[in-house]
């Protein structure tokens, strides 16, 4: 595959791993806005953290003069980190109008990112809206009021459809609005919806159906248009002898075992477990002493199998495992 | 700058000597063997020679058990789809969840054809799960296909001693195994160490011979289908005009592996100990994968908490060094390696493990110089991790529990 990075993308990546004069990793104690995205198990997470230079009267004309981040993820995401924390610090935004910095934002400050590593950028658009989120409860500012609508991960609770990454329809949805994505590969590089076991793409409910209630307005599609589910495993077992059932038959090996091999091979300082009984085939292994044996396959074929042919059933053969 | 290749599970150099050997073949000796003029049975008895030289280092088999194929994956093709084509009274077939796409892949082509199919899982050490595997074995059971050791991990099934379970179970069960990463890194002899096994794939790109051969051995009386139809090649069991220079380069890579494997594979686990003791003890927060069982000796997986794997690749690249990563971000999907995830490594594990394949020509200066390099680059990206607490040099507390969490 390769990296299909950008120079910018590589430099910035480089540029904050040796934590250069001008990057941005880090952490503000006390900050004025603290948002986190992603997780450990989805293979990226960002915690990020602002300060601002607050205004006397009005909270809203706060401006964002530093931006720190730290961030668990790949060469992308982490230059996606740096590339918005220094769209901020630059761009002297309130917290309010830094809500206009897209995922897109990003992708061209990076000069550009291979579709698959959309995600991350959108990581960063959405670690930025969760932090403002969060200032805007520290200082008291009521964001519905003034006509934003922000969607904090606590009223996005809904039907997980991507079970993977843990994504809800509220959020999918969502996301296929504002990012304007139509396809499901679209969706996966973007949001990473179905991008690993593929279970949600065409079941009912699930990305495709997502995709055509948003830009077609149709209904889910039927049940059992997916692609075919896989057969039950056929599982037929060995028959047991007639005389027994399956039950009778391995508790009778079982005793035969206990009274008349396991007490010979104790005295030896080994055992033997049983592991399987298949029909009349008896699965079991040495233990202890008789493990480390090189005579063990043979003790097992002369001495157990003979013993339980006798006792048993002739037709008993025993596999060691 | 200098490579150091340490990705040689993926793919090898190939060896001068192999090369050389591949030269006339392209040259002067480029006849179809199939053809009646003297110049053509040259090129017909350099692909026998080889044949023979492959069946000698598989343990001195028949040389008309060596099928020459394009690569590993059409041999693994062709044995389970051959193998269900010519049995048709069974259907259901056994494998493992850790295997290579190119078994995992087709069995699940084959489940969509109604043939059913026990995936048999690994425990934490990537130790198959035994009972598991004797409970799938039904008188329906049509094929075993399991690998002989796993690319990622480099852990070795013991398939010894599971061909002889299938085979002592109900000799009319076939046994395949994907032997990709062991031929010519470990010794494999199918009269006496594996009489068992019916069939056996593996390429020679992993062995220093070129990308495009493969091979399968299949066992003398084993019914199996032709894969690719055309032509009266390879006894009719696998049409098309053989690609001679490449079957005369695996056969002088095999040969080549065979007369100093024991060498090999003694120098190159000692630089696979040095590389792994040197990471364990210079950074903090490792975990070797697979470090509990049998493990190819050219192969380490090791793991780098709270970091990500494809932000190492990265910057080992800049040094020029190379190895490959479970991590999502490298898989070319968003999906982290199935076998560590089959064997139950935590994600924060899996996302940030590394994996460095040996071969016959690495140096221990370039173990050194990775032993040099690596804790630094671990070091960068953890001082961006929010999960990282650089003042302690140790992970955050509210971290450690996502390590088993998940």
């Amino acid at each position: 595959m390769g990296w299909e990075y950008s120079e910018k993308t590589k430099q910035l990546f480089m540029d904050a791993v040796h934590g250069k004069p001008g990057t941005h990793l880090g952490e503000i104690e006390n900050p004025d806005g603290l948002g986190e995205h992603g997780s450990i198990a989805c293979g990226d997470a960002m915690r990020f953290t602002f300060r601002v230079r607050r205004h006397p009267s009005d909270p809203t004309l706060d401006v964002i003069t530093e931006a720190r981040y730290l961030t668990f993820g790949c060469t992308s995401a982490i230059a996606a980190s740096e590339a918005l924390c220094d769209i901020i610090e630059k761009g002297e935004y309130t917290p309010i109008s830094a809500l206009q910095i897209q995922n897109s934002d990003i992708v061209t400050y990076l000069e550009g990112l291979p579709e698959q590593k959309i995600h991350c950028s959108v990581m960063g658009a959405e670690a930025l809206e969760a932090a403002v989120f969060n200032w805007a409860q520290r200082r008291g500012v009521d964001l519905k009021a003034l006509g934003i609508d922000l969607h904090d991960q606590e009223t996005e609770e809904g039907r997980v459809v991507c079970k993977c990454f843990s994504l809800t329809e509220p959020y999918i949805l969502r996301k296929i609005k504002e990012l304007n994505l139509r396809t499901i590969p679209q969706i996966t590089s973007a949001i990473k919806a179905g991008g690993a076991c593929g279970s949600c793409h065409h079941v009912p409910g699930g990305l495709q159906d997502l995709l055509d209630r948003v830009w077609q307005g149709k209904l889910p599609a039927a049940a059992g248009s997916a692609a075919g589910s896989p057969l039950p495993l056929v599982s037929i077992d060995a028959p047991a002898p007639a005389d027994f059932s399956p039950y009778q038959f391995s508790k009778k090996v079982e005793k035969v075992v206990d009274e008349y091999i396991r007490p010979s091979l104790k005295m030896d300082g080994g055992d033997v477990e049983i592991v399987d009984i298949k029909g009349t085939m008896v699965y079991c292994r040495l233990k202890g002493a008789c493990a480390n044996c090189a005579g063990a396959a043979q003790t097992l074929k002369m001495m157990v199998e003979r013993i339980l042919k006798e006792q048993v059933d002739e037709r008993i053969r025993v596999i060691e495992v | 700058m200098d490579i150091i290749y340490l990705d040689n599970n993926a793919t090898t150099r190939i060896a001068p000597e192999v090369y050389e050997a591949m030269i006339p073949f392209f040259t002067d000796d480029y006849f179809n063997p199939s053809s009646m003029y003297e110049p053509a049975r040259r090129t017909g008895q350099a692909v026998e020679a080889a044949r023979r030289t492959i069946a000698d280092c598989l343990g001195g088999t028949a040389p008309g058990e060596i099928l020459f194929t394009g690569c590993a994956t059409e041999s693994n093709n062709t044995a389970i789809r051959g193998a269900a084509r010519a049995n048709p009274n069974r259907r259901h077939i056994i494998t493992t969840t850790v295997e290579h796409p190119a078994v995992l892949e087709v069995c699940r082509e084959m489940e969509r054809s109604g043939h059913p199919v026990a995936y048999v899982g690994v425990d934490r050490d990537g130790q198959i799960d035994l009972p598991g595997f004797i409970r799938a074995l039904t008188p329906e059971t049509l094929l075993v296909s399991i690998m002989h050791a796993n690319n990622e991990t480099g852990l070795v099934f013991p398939i010894e001693r599971l061909s002889r379970i299938v085979k002592e179970t109900d000799p009319g069960i076939l046994f395949h195994t994907d032997a990709t990463q062991t031929v010519g890194k470990l010794p494999i002899d199918m009269v006496r160490g594996l009489p068992y096994v019916d069939l056996l794939s593996f390429s020679g790109h992993k062995l220093h011979a070129p990308k495009g051969i493969g091979a399968l051995y299949l066992r003398r009386g084993t019914r199996c289908r032709p894969f690719l139809l055309g032509g009266h090649q390879e006894s009719g069991r696998r049409g098309g005009t053989e690609n001679v220079p490449y079957i005369v380069g695996l056969g002088r890579a095999l040969g080549l592996a065979t007369e100093t494997a024991h060498e090999d594979e003694a120098r190159i686990g000692r630089l696979r100990d040095r590389l792994e003791r040197g990471l364990v003890e210079r950074i903090p927060s490792v975990e070797v994968n697979g470090g509990g069982g049998v493990r190819l000796p050219n192969t380490l997986n090791i793991s780098f908490h709270y970091i990500e794997g494809e932000g190492m690749l990265f910057q080992l690249s800049e040094y020029g060094i190379c190895a490959s990563s479970g991590s999502a971000c490298t898989s070319g999907s968003l999906e982290p390696s199935h076998v560590l995830r089959a064997m139950k490594v935590p994600f924060t594990a899996v996302h940030g493990s590394v994996r460095f394949s040996l071969s016959r020509y690495t140096t221990e200066a370039e173990i050194d110089r990775v032993l040099e390099v690596f804790p630094g680059i671990v070091a960068n990206l953890r001082t961006l991790s929010p999960y990282w607490d650089n003042a302690r040099n140790a992970p955050r507390p509210d971290a450690v529990g996502m390590i088993e969490s998940h």
